[in-house]
């Protein structure tokens, strides 16, 4: 009897261990112990971008302790959602896994795990920052070339979380005073270019309340739809990037004809324009060069700074609300910089994508490594989720059977995403000779030529020594 | 077995960049001097003058020489194989 109960106890662990592992998403419960005592917020809509950094203290009020937080990002907000990212109170980045709750489907989830778990009545303060795109949308539509942008945005009053807020607190930074409209709930207050909201106490979990701001906002609405980002490794000691960009003006389009007369005469028309941009590149680049289908675009600017080359880039024309600009950039850096080796095993540790200008939101990015002929065990780290798109081979000058190509493709980028991929591959040394080798042999077979060449006689009448 | 990145030194070029000029200008002119004297040996030299061997060895010190120099001229210029 014992051992058919052992059997049957066996198996319904099996069952149960592989329904567990089918589960492919993670689902996670709303603790009831977790309070949060107080919220400090700061919106910050002076640039295209919404930035939230939000300082809050989480209080565990039940008797275990707790080790993971869930943050969250309302339906409305997540499809905008660019990166998400927490801290701990020595600015320590946490580990954030994307999960999902019973019941609340419509809203994202975001399980921020904890180095130390919280003891019960003690309280941990993180900070979440939270980058949203295209979420401020210009309100008109459609400017002349004299006005201003005015943009709206609409957004949560309170922290959006899943569990109660004792006080809070939420500061916007407009960094302008023309607000044309914006959401009154007692207690606030406007100073110089923010509106403060709060506090508020004892807000319950998942209270949405409306909050919309309508405002002037000049800075730069620019948009990389695609950036294509090519990063080519020569083992003679030289790194070459290139990028193409493809670029839009994103905020109000223009509404009537466009004066180049007024636009040379009068340096305050066209505010909501871009004249030029600035592109920060590594400081060991080199051989810099800016150009688009036509050639060589010469109203740039390069400024050797003592941590990076700075370059003042100016499209061919200014970028009015809806225009659009495409142009590649490139230049090299030396291997050593992101290139490290022992013996035949090699990293390449590189930006996965890099500063286009400040703030900038890029729609999609497409980064491809072209690695030397002849590499082998190639596997690559990621520093967030990107789709990896299939290995292809690229040919270039003295190649037989192409340089293995890797590619990735992510979407809604920002500037939080310039961060370092791991790159690992095996290359033999010696193949580093294949390429002058190539020459060599063609030449040799060149002179073989010559020397077969001047055994054949083609003359029809005998040369006068041989006749007799 | 993957190593950290620790482990590993930088990975600077075998031939210090800063030098392919010179090198391209010493083995291109090597090489050019061999082939000339290559080009001039077939054109002077008759059917009983000729050694194959001399040929062949003519053409190979031109080749590689040339070969070497044809490839750092590359590198100079900002091909990077």
């Amino acid at each position: 009897m014992l051992p058919a109960m052992a059997k049957i106890q066996f198996f319904a662990f099996i069952l149960l261990y592989v329904a567990s592992n089918c589960i492919s998403v993670n689902v996670d419960n709303i603790s009831s112990d977790v309070r949060i005592k107080n919220v400090d917020r700061s919106i910050d809509i002076s640039s295209q971008l919404v930035k939230i950094s939000s300082k809050i203290t989480f209080e565990n009020a039940g008797k275990v302790p707790v080790k993971q937080f869930l943050l969250a990002v309302e339906g409305a907000a997540k499809n905008n959602l660019a990166f998400i990212g927490a801290r701990d109170s020595n600015n320590k980045d946490l580990r954030l896994v994307e999960t999902t709750v019973k019941g609340h489907d419509n809203v994202k989830f975001y399980r921020v795990e904890l180095k130390e778990p919280v003891n019960a009545a003690a309280s941990v303060v993180i900070t979440s920052d939270a980058v949203f795109s295209k979420a401020l949308l210009p309100h008109p539509t459609a400017i002349t070339q004299q006005e201003d942008q005015l943009v709206k945005y609409n957004s949560n009053l309170y922290f959006y979380t899943p569990y109660k807020v004792l006080t809070q607190k939420t500061t916007v930074v407009l960094n302008t005073k023309s607000v044309e409209s914006f959401t009154k709930v007692k207690p606030f207050s406007q100073q110089d270019g923010n509106i403060n909201y709060g506090p508020y106490s004892n807000i319950e979990p998942f209270t949405e309340k409306e909050l919309s701001l309508h405002y002037k906002n000049n800075s730069p609405f620019l948009t990389v739809t695609r950036l294509e980002r090519l990063i080519e490794v020569s083992h003679w000691g030289n790194i070459a990037i290139e990028e193409i960009i493809e670029i839009e003006h994103s905020g109000a389009k223009l509404k009537g004809p466009f004066s180049r007369y007024d636009y040379q005469q009068d340096h305050h028309s066209g505010p909501a324009s871009v004249r030029s941009y600035k592109t920060l590149l590594p400081a060991s680049a080199s051989d810099v060069y800016y150009r688009d289908t036509n050639g060589n675009i010469s109203t740039s600017n390069m400024k050797v700074k003592k941590d990076s080359v700075e370059l003042d880039l100016r499209p061919r024309y200014p970028l009015f609300g809806g225009w659009r600009s495409h142009y590649t950039l490139g230049y090299n850096v030396p291997s050593y910089e992101y290139l490290y080796h022992s013996g035949n095993e090699y990293l390449l540790k590189m930006r996965a994508v890099d500063h286009v200008f400040d703030d900038m939101q890029i729609d999609e990015l497409v980064t491809k490594i072209i690695l030397p002929e002849g590499s082998t065990n190639i596997k690559i780290n990621f520093p967030f989720a990107v789709t990896r798109l299939p290995d292809s081979l690229h040919y270039t000058y003295l190649d037989t059977k192409g340089r293995p190509v890797i590619t990735f493709k992510k979407s809604n980028v920002v500037e939080n995403h310039i961060q370092d991929f791991q790159l690992r591959y095996t290359f033999p040394r010696i193949l580093m000779l294949q390429e002058p080798l190539l020459v060599v042999g063609f030449l040799y077979a060149l002179f073989l030529c010559v020397i077969v060449y001047v055994r054949l006689d083609f003359s029809i009448h005998k040369p006068e020594h041989l006749k007799e | 077995m993957s190593l950290e990145i620790e482990s590993m030194v930088r990975y600077a070029s075998p031939i210090n960049p800063a030098v392919f000029p010179h090198l391209t200008m010493l083995l291109l002119g090597i090489g050019i001097f061999f082939t000339a004297w290559f080009f001039v040996y077939e054109v002077t030299s008759t059917k009983v003058s000729r050694h194959l061997f001399k040929e062949l060895l003519l053409a190979l010190v031109a080749a590689l020489f040339s070969g070497f120099g044809i490839l750092f001229l590359l590198l100079w210029v900002g091909i990077y194989v």
